[in-house]
């Protein structure tokens, strides 16, 4: 990020090709919406280009790219009338209409993804933070702008749940 | 509890998703074309303000521009007056001075003097046998042409002399004549016949022709003798 600061486009390439699946992933999966996370996606590398005369490495540069996306994801649940403290709240979700499509669907990882879904968003971002990002617990709290213990707490919620989903197959 | 591989293994199993292609390009596009202009501003104008900075840059330039002109059409006083006595003025011909000012006299502008430097600089130091041998080759030019400057006064003075004398005889006998002439007007015409008889007797008859040449401009109705016009006309 230095070296794009000082102007090599190919630094900001090599960084790009590093975070972009892993980021992208993480929007999406986060807001279940491709057209809405396409475009959030978008948005969080135009503010990395933006703010690149302003960066300065206090901490990892995913730490940051995933703080701004953080923000972005906020903004965005905001627009859609959730607040801070409804993203720790448990969604409402939908019951598996069958069961016989409940159990084929324990057989298949998309279990797994309907149970990341199925997550709070605190949770699941705290989840999706760590995975997509690898981020520790204390990049995870800095991220949020959560205290360490709260981080800490959403991930341990998130792998039972998820563990949970895992091992009913 | 908050490592659990295996549910890390089970998410990576599934579906790994990436951006659009369009969405890179777009991407990528922005941070090249970010590098390629000027850095971001800190203050990013939105609104009401974004016109401020495309009016006060161009207030800028117009201000810059109108300066520049104005210094171009203002005459430097320094420029000018060595310009004048840099102009060369044949020695032989009366230096025309500058019609004066309606302006009240401006101080004298500072003139650059120019003295030898009595070190030189390193690239004088340079040129400094090159410049010994232009001196040399000078000096020999010089001498040269003072040897035949001073010949050319000596012939000169000669010459001069030879014309000189020459011409105080002319003078003399112009003189002479003159005086006789002026001699022979002041007196009567009578004496002036006699005058001229006696040129003729002394066998100057050069002398007593132009006389009698002179006496009948002066006298044009004095009525000669025979006797006298048998001395004083040519036989």
């Amino acid at each position: 990020m230095l070296a794009y600061r000082e102007g090599d486009a190919g630094a900001f390439e090599t960084l790009y090709k590093r975070h972009r699946g892993a980021l992208f992933r993480f929007v999406l999966r986060s807001i279940k919406q491709s057209p809405s996370a396409e475009e959030l996606f978008q948005e969080v590398w135009i503010r990395v280009i933006e703010a690149r005369s302003r960066y300065s490495p206090q901490a990892r540069f995913t730490t940051w790219l995933y703080t701004i996306a953080h923000n972005l994801l906020v903004d965005h649940w905001r627009r859609k009338g959730l607040s801070l403290v409804q993203l720790d709240e448990e969604p409402a979700v939908a019951a598996p209409d069958n069961p016989a499509k409940q159990a084929e669907a324990r057989e298949t990882l998309a279990r797994l993804l309907h149970a990341i879904e199925a997550l709070p968003a605190a949770q699941r971002e705290a989840f999706l933070l760590h995975e997509e990002g690898g981020l520790s617990v204390a990049e995870i709290a800095a991220v949020t702008g959560a205290g360490e213990e709260a981080a800490k707490s959403r991930l341990r919620y998130a792998m039972a749940k998820l563990k949970a989903a895992v091992d009913d197959d | 509890m908050t490592e659990d591989p295996k549910i890390s293994q089970r998410y990576r199993e599934l579906p790994r998703e990436e951006p659009p292609r369009h969405v890179d390009e777009a991407i990528l596009a922005a941070a090249r074309r970010a590098t390629g202009a000027r850095p971001a501003p800190l203050v990013v104008p939105v609104g009401r303000r974004r016109w401020y900075f495309p009016l006060a840059a161009a207030a800028i330039i117009v201000l810059a521009v109108a300066v520049t002109v104005q210094v171009q059409k203002e005459p430097d006083p320094e420029a000018v007056v060595p310009s004048i006595a840099a102009s060369k003025v044949p020695a032989d011909e009366p230096a025309v001075q500058p019609a004066p000012r309606a302006e009240p006299p401006t101080p004298p502008a500072k003139r650059e003097v120019f003295t030898p430097d009595p070190k030189p600089a390193p690239a004088q130091e340079r040129s400094a046998g090159a410049a010994a041998d232009s001196r040399e080759l000078r000096a020999q030019r010089d001498a040269a042409q003072r040897a035949d400057l001073e010949k050319a006064q000596k012939d000169a003075v000669g010459g001069v002399r030879e014309s000189q004398q020459a011409k105080a005889a002319l003078r003399a006998r112009a003189e002479a004549v003159t005086g006789a002439a002026a001699n022979f007007a002041a007196a009567s015409p009578e004496q002036w016949l006699q005058g001229i008889a006696d040129l003729r007797r002394q066998g100057r008859d050069d002398e007593a022709d132009r006389q009698l040449a002179e006496f009948r401009k002066r006298y044009p109705d004095y009525r000669i003798s025979g006797a006298i016009l048998e001395k004083v006309e040519k036989k």
